[in-house]
């Protein structure tokens, strides 16, 4: 799971542009939204492309968005669900 | 409106003249320091001229900085700069004028297209693409919910900001914020390359007398707070501007200059300086190369492009240029064709060429 989350990161710093942030200064259970990266609604649509291109994943029901992507973890975890990690 | 509609307007209505409040200018000289005055020039490398750009962080909150293109950096801190200088918070109107728009997300978006087989196309760089990004930017920064226009006609989409700018002040609008934007990318300038369109100039060749063909393509971005009335901080005045599409020969755009001028009943010798186009292109200058002796006789002829390269808002910068020129009072020596300096400037005079294809004038003055 900690691998995955490394990877995770450097795949989100490089998709949503991030230069500013570091890996290690991503807290996997901080909120990716709001708080914690300050993420908002065009970066959601981003790490929807970044599931479907890097691990073949689709969101059918957008609604399950917000507990997908509450977190680094959650991501993860979802991943991994999806046995696709 | 149309070209034509906007020249029937503007000639039918005498419009007021437009108070120039604030400048930003980002170039391939130090133009972002507002002390900087043609002192130190840079000169391109080989057959490009590059903007110099500012660290933006010093005007664009990192979250909205991250997802900008060039074209949008240099636009919104050229704007933020303008407006900072003419103190205002907010303005009734913003006007941008591109020929290219926000090409470096226009490729990023058509290269993803491309290489991810037209699948997992993120809308960031789609979004950012459209050419009236630079402008809806700068409104959402200052919370500017009025008029928001964008025009991208070629050569002349700086030139059409201003006459919008204009008719917009005989609406009623109070304070606008125009500009022209232009950026280019690794790709547009390899294919131009190869396809010949640009020069390698020789230092010692003046622009004007260039006999080669091909020019030094560039960028940059110039922003102007424009108000109605005059204000304390008003640096110049646009008095007024006119666009001439494919002029038949030189004697045709003398003809158009003369009826321009004496629309604001003023003649080419109460010009104090006339900054013409010329590109280094010998084809494209041919025209203003036979106008140059015409001018001459009348007043004192510069360049601009020798510092700022070719672009399709090129004209921005000249009047920028102009704005320094007639706060300063001087025309620096490294823009100056003719011999003799002007002793007072009250008149600058803008002939712009582009290609060949778009010309135009602008007057400012001193207000």
């Amino acid at each position: 799971m900690d691998a995955l989350i490394e990877k995770l990161k450097g795949q989100i710093i490089e998709q949503l542009n991030l230069a500013e942030v570091k890996p290690e200064e991503i807290n996997p259970d901080s909120p990716l939204f709001g708080e914690g990266l300050g993420l908002d609604s065009i970066d959601a649509l981003e790490l929807i492309v970044l599931l479907e291109k890097h691990y073949g994943i689709k969101i059918q029901d957008p609604k399950d968005g917000k507990t997908i992507f509450q977190s680094l973890r959650t991501m993860a975890e979802y991943i991994k669900s999806q046995g696709k990690s | 409106m149309g070209e034509t509609a906007r020249h029937y307007y503007l000639r039918k209505h005498n419009l007021a003249k437009a108070y120039i409040n604030g400048t930003g200018c980002i170039s391939p000289q130090n133009s972002i320091d507002s002390d900087w005055f043609f002192d130190e020039v840079h000169s391109p490398k080989g057959d490009y001229f590059e903007a110099i750009e500012p660290s933006y962080k010093d005007f664009i909150a990192p979250n909205l900085l991250r997802r900008m293109g060039r074209a949008i950096k240099m636009g919104v801190a050229a704007g933020n700069i303008a407006i900072q200088q003419a103190g205002v918070k907010n303005v009734d109107a913003i006007v941008t004028g591109t020929g290219l728009g926000c090409f470096e997300d226009s490729e990023r978006f058509l290269l993803a297209i491309l290489d991810n087989d037209e699948q997992f196309l993120t809308p960031t760089s789609f979004i950012q693409s459209t050419h009236n990004t630079v402008g809806s930017q700068i409104a959402l920064i200052m919370k500017c919910h009025d008029y928001n226009f964008t025009y991208v006609h070629r050569g002349f989409s700086f030139e059409s900001t201003v006459q919008d700018a204009l008719m917009l002040f005989d609406e009623g609008k109070d304070t606008i914020l125009v500009g022209g934007i232009e950026e280019h990318t690794p790709n547009y300038i390899l294919l131009n390359r190869k396809a010949n369109k640009f020069q390698v100039r020789e230092p010692d060749m003046p622009i004007w007398m260039s006999e080669k063909r091909g020019i030094q393509m560039s960028e940059g971005a110039a922003f102007f707070v424009l108000s109605r009335n005059k204000t304390q901080s008003s640096l110049a005045c646009i008095n007024g501007i006119q666009t001439l599409y494919k002029p038949k020969n030189s004697e045709d755009i003398l003809k158009k200059l003369h009826m321009f001028l004496s629309s604001h009943r003023l003649t080419l010798s109460d010009m104090d300086v006339a900054l013409m186009g010329f590109s280094g292109d010998l084809i494209f200058d041919e025209k203003l190369k036979s106008l140059l002796p015409e001018i001459e006789k009348e007043t004192t002829a510069g360049a601009f492009k020798n510092v700022c390269g070719e672009y399709h808002t090129a004209t921005a910068f000249a009047m920028w240029t102009a704005t320094k020129i007639i706060e300063r009072q001087q025309l620096p020596k490294v823009l100056a064709i003719s011999a003799k300096l002007p002793s007072k400037i009250k008149y600058v005079l803008i002939i712009n060429q582009y290609l060949d294809i778009n010309y135009s004038f602008t007057l400012v003055s001193q207000c």
